[in-house]
């Protein structure tokens, strides 16, 4: 489905998220990098799904309106083989909602983790944000914004007005960040917020740099109430 | 439109009169007609007031009808409730533009008013300006048409800054002490509620305007963004930097937004975004805003090429200080070239410093030359894109020697010449009216003066990001 279609149908059944998978598809078709990967209705199937997408992976709880996964015990990460995802997959299903699936999904292993968000603005219309992501993504607060649409150079700005700047470069080990691919990912979340005025926020986080290469691990799409 | 305002030709004045208020005091028309006829208004002025037949000296008529003359602007300067009849005449006058000065309308629970002021305005082909406003000066056109006290002032400097303002009394106040600090104005107008003409009306005209270069904003809030947005590109595109002060930020609009990363943004973030994204400079404390409009209209034609900083002080601590100073606002401070220094040698004391800052030390005072050739020197390097002039404590007459080689070396140099004047300015009472006047820009901090050579840098860096992606 285009991401015009994923929304449309959303929207008329009443929906105000999408699920996790369908806001990495609408961003994907963006440019802004996804994990790889796919849904399964049982244990069989995400089992089969985790040996195309390769060893680790995670496995997460995916329905509509289903916002904060981690806290409602919907995440298991770092799945090894086979007999751990079937496991793993048997302990989430029967706390998944009605209607909901299971989500296999490469691991990205990186100790860096971004964000990227978008709220509209009732004045000024979409808000990207781009900022230090992950668990202590609140607490810290370091974030920078620009208006929609994003140029190069702000994106690229942007990652250097951050206070925690330093972890884009060479770090403790970890290469560079891979900024330009960075940069695509913050203008791609402006372009698929300038193009679908039905959503109201993007949150994307975490955005996991797995060497130098930044993905998208998490991401949810806000749409704007259909009356609204 | 805005021109038949701004450059009126012929002024009516609604509401002046000889007689005298309650308290013994003139009405508001007349306060206004006062202040025209006292700062020189070189246009036609008519007095409108249907008891009087003649006020200071000007024939006076009973309504704008009634006027042998084309009305480019009509000075509305009755309550609020009898404005509207006013306008209706003004319509049917043929009268192009007006100010509508009283209060009372939406800002006092009146909106009905307000939209029946609005209406009447828009039937009769009238723009107006306000209601509830303070006027508007033209300062390149000696055109006062103002009730604000500050227009008790002599005069006001001619120059190429122009002000808008949402409260005509933070407005009048910081156009008084932009005049003491010598800024130069083309226009200051207070736009009242904004029925009609709206911030974003003016600035567009002012981006086109020959005879402004920056604009000053005292805002409170934008009616309509989009206007706003676009004014500012314009203004951008024009190369006029736009320095805005806004008040109203503690609000925080996202606060019901579901997402993590809505929750953290505020409405201050925002418009910080729009000030970037359209090269706005944004001043944090209101006490700077006329100062960094000056400066810039200034040093417009000498933005600073990059972050490289020259500190000339006669004090190892003055040096100090800026040099702080200059880390914490993102400037650098690079070392000297050798051959620099070595010229340098030439001109400061054994016990001073070479290589940047530079330490002239209190014995530069025995050298006739050796301070200007010291400031031409750095001012010279390829490797210095800007200087501070650093001065602690100096009486007179040597401050007025400070003041005469400073304004030289600013004068003939491309690059930024920035003052830091900390020490005591009752000691240098000539110098200090003087650099003023002679438009070297002075502060009396070593951060404010950083602080305004950050902001100049950051717009020319906004003026080349937008050539080149213009040019791609």
């Amino acid at each position: 489905m285009t991401p015009a279609e994923i929304i449309r149908e959303a929207r008329a059944r009443g929906l105000r998220t999408l699920s996790e998978h369908q806001s990495k598809q609408v961003l994907a078709a963006y440019g802004v990098p996804v994990t790889r990967e796919t849904l399964a209705a049982d244990a069989g199937e995400a089992a089969r799904a985790a040996g195309e997408i390769g060893f680790p992976v995670a496995l997460k709880g995916s329905a509509p309106d289903l916002a904060h996964k981690t806290e409602a015990g919907l995440v298991e990460i770092g799945l090894a083989d086979e007999a751990a995802v079937r496991a793993a997959a048997t302990r989430l299903m029967p706390k998944l909602p009605e209607g909901g699936n299971l989500l296999i999904q490469e691991m990205a292993s990186g100790r860096r983790e971004f964000l990227i968000g978008m709220t509209r603005d009732a004045q000024y219309g979409p808000c990207i944000t781009f900022g230090l992501g992950g668990i202590f993504a609140e607490a810290l607060n370091d974030t920078v914004l620009r208006l929609a649409p994003v140029s190069g150079r702000e994106a690229l700005e942007m990652m250097d007005e951050i206070r925690a700047a330093a972890l884009l470069g060479p770090y403790r080990g970890m290469p560079a960040v891979d900024r330009d691919a960075l940069a695509r990912a913050v203008i791609g979340v402006g372009a698929a917020a300038l193009a679908h005025p039905e959503i109201q926020e993007i949150d994307v986080n975490p955005v996991i740099v797995a060497g130098d290469r930044p993905l998208a691990v998490d991401a949810l799409v806000v749409l704007a109430s259909a009356s609204g | 439109m805005l021109d038949a305002m701004i450059r009126a030709r012929s002024v009516a004045i609604v509401g002046a009169s000889q007689r005298k208020t309650e308290t013994g005091g003139d009405k508001l028309g007349t306060v206004a007609l006062d202040y025209l006829l006292a700062h020189g208004y070189a246009g036609k002025v008519y007095p409108v007031n249907p008891k009087e037949t003649e006020i200071r000296g000007l024939a006076c008529y009973a309504s704008v009808k009634d006027i042998p003359d084309d009305i480019d602007l009509a000075l509305i300067a009755v309550p609020a409730k009898a404005s509207v009849a006013v306008m209706k005449e003004c319509g049917a006058k043929g009268v192009k533009t007006a100010v509508v000065l009283a209060s009372g309308f939406a800002e006092a629970g009146e909106p009905e008013l307000e939209a029946e002021l609005a209406a009447a305005a828009r039937a009769g082909g009238v723009r107006f300006c306000g209601p509830n406003t303070n006027g508007l000066i033209s300062v390149v056109n000696d055109m006062v048409c103002c009730t604000s006290m500050v227009c008790a002032m002599p005069r006001f400097s001619k120059g190429d800054i122009a002000f808008l303002t949402q409260s005509g009394a933070v407005g009048g106040s910081m156009l008084g002490t932009g005049t003491e600090e010598q800024g130069g104005f083309s226009h200051w107008i207070s736009v009242g509620n904004e029925a009609d003409l709206q911030v974003a009306d003016y600035l567009d005209y002012l981006a086109d305007d020959a005879d402004t270069r920056v604009i000053a904003l005292f805002i409170e809030g934008i009616r309509d963004p989009d206007k706003f947005t676009r004014a500012c590109a314009k203004a951008a595109r024009a190369g006029k930097p736009v320095v805005v002060y806004k008040i109203g930020l503690s609000e925080v609009s996202a606060a019901a937004a579901a997402s993590h990363t809505g929750a953290m943004v505020g409405s201050n973030a925002v418009f910080d975004a729009v000030c970037r994204k359209y090269g706005v400079v944004r001043v944090d404390d209101a006490a700077d805003l006329l100062p960094t409009a000056i400066t810039f209209s200034r040093l417009l034609d000498k933005l600073p090429r990059g972050p490289r900083m020259g500190l000339i002080g006669p004090s190892g601590g003055i040096c100090g200080i800026c040099a702080d100073e200059c880390h914490r606002f993102g400037l650098d401070v690079p070392e000297l070239p050798q051959d620099a220094q070595e010229t340098l040698k030439q001109f400061i004391p054994p016990f001073g410093a070479l290589r940047n800052p530079v330490d002239v030390t209190q014995q530069i005072r025995s050298s006739a030359t050796g301070y200007q050739d010291t400031i031409r020197t750095v001012l010279d390097q390829d490797c210095i894109d800007g200087v501070f002039l650093l001065v602690t404590m100096v009486g007179e007459p040597r401050a007025s020697f400070y003041c005469d080689i400073f304004t030289e070396a600013a004068r003939a140099t491309e690059k930024p010449v920035i003052i830091a004047w900390t020490g005591a300015q009752s000691l240098a009472v000539k110098a200090i009216p003087r650099i003023k006047r002679n438009q070297v820009p002075i502060y009396f901090s070593a951060r404010g003066a950083v602080n305004a050579m950050r902001a100049l840098l950051d717009y020319r860096r906004f003026l080349d990001a937008q050539a080149a992606e213009a040019g791609r």
